[in-house]
């Protein structure tokens, strides 16, 4: 099954070259180059994993992470950032994120991280269909 | 012991140069991004073209014209953090109004976007010579830029323009709709008042049109001098 990504950076060419190599990677990719049209995204369809961009016009990253995370608490967002600072890093943590990257990354870094990010979905999907089954257990009395 | 005092100005300076230099840090780091991606990409194509698959000339070619559009913006922000450095070089000098307010909106243009405002700049067709510091020129519309995003109108737009004076020459910040006495007298903290006063220069509000006029001496000699 291939991976599906979600890909969130104002950088047009970026965004271009990196969805060609990750596709070339067998992967599934969507664009997005604003927080809006990255939102509206995740809203209609389900990603393995999110690749954020920190620095944005209008929203910034961690607003989107936000928004993000209160929609689908289960997405796995990896930041992606031109200028890591430790503040950063810990209030993105602590909005969830999964990861962050500073750029410039080298693709088999970010490959990685999805392939881990899909492996973390998966990990939470299992474990909420257990706990519907343990739940409909309980409340049948089978 | 006494307690050590801050000088002011020097920390609003500093506060200013490590301001743009980490925005400029940023944009090259996209820069970088962008040129790195494309090493892979070509990388990419290159094992792919080993192993006897076809190769998209059109892609290469459009991949080629990207590196050059990031090379040539690349280079833009180090000429203008280059020029940045170089306004400490003396300390009282004559600048070029419109050129300089040139340079501010390119420096400042990655904080400006960020937080969703659209900023221009009207400059008159001959050059706008003033004597002045530069660097603290520099700092000045950075503050009077800062500010005017706290009260801008629901466009979100700035517009600064240059004024010749006779004599001197005048900035004029407009588009701020939401411009108050009270904003406006917060604004003039003791950076400002001693930023003002080191560029011999006064500061003057129109509320009902939303401006605010920055008044460049038209004197030649530093007023520490």
């Amino acid at each position: 099954m291939t991976d599906k990504v979600l890909i969130v950076d104002d950088e047009e060419d970026f965004l271009n070259i990196i969805s060609d190599r990750l596709t070339a990677r067998d992967m599934n990719v969507t664009t997005a180059s604003s927080a809006k049209v990255a939102i509206k995204k995740i809203d209609e369809e389900s990603f393995d994993a999110v690749v954020l961009d920190l620095m944005m016009p209008e929203m910034d990253g961690l607003e989107t992470l936000k928004v993000m995370k209160e929609r689908n608490p289960d997405l796995q967002v990896i930041l992606l950032t031109g200028h890591a600072t430790v503040e950063k890093g810990i209030e993105a943590m602590k909005l969830g994120a999964m990861d962050l990257i500073e750029k410039p990354a080298d693709l088999a870094t970010i490959v990685e991280r999805i392939k881990r990010a899909k492996a973390e979905k998966i990990i939470l999907v299992e474990k909420k269909s257990e706990e519907r089954i343990r739940d409909i257990l309980t409340r049948k009395g089978w | 012991m006494m307690p050590h005092r801050i000088d002011p100005l020097g920390e609003a300076g500093l506060q200013f140069y490590s301001k743009v230099s980490a925005s400029i840090s940023h944009e090259i780091k996209n820069t970088l991004a962008v040129l790195n991606e494309s090493a892979g990409f070509l990388e990419d194509v290159t094992l792919m073209a080993r192993k006897g698959m076809n190769v998209d000339m059109e892609r290469l070619h459009s991949l080629a014209g990207s590196m050059l559009k990031q090379v040539q913006r690349a280079d833009t922000i180090v000429k203008n953090m280059n020029r940045l450095a170089h306004s400490l070089d003396e300390s009282w000098t004559q600048v070029d109004v419109n050129s300089l307010l040139e340079l501010m909106k390119n420096l400042s243009e990655r904080t400006t976007v960020t937080r969703g405002f659209n900023v221009t700049v009207a400059v008159s067709d001959m050059p706008v010579i003033i004597a002045t510091n530069p660097f603290f020129l520099e700092n000045m519309i950075w503050l009077l830029l800062d500010f005017a995003m706290t009260v801008t109108g629901d466009a979100k737009t700035i517009e600064m323009q240059t004024v010749k004076a006779d004599p001197g020459a005048r900035i004029v910040f407009s588009g701020l709709d939401r411009l108050t006495e009270n904003k406006f007298n917060d604004f003039q903290t003791e950076r400002v008042r001693l930023m003002l006063a080191m560029l011999n220069s006064t500061l003057q509000t129109d509320k009902n049109n939303g401006m605010i006029t920055l008044n460049l001496p038209g004197n030649t000699e530093s007023p520490a001098q």
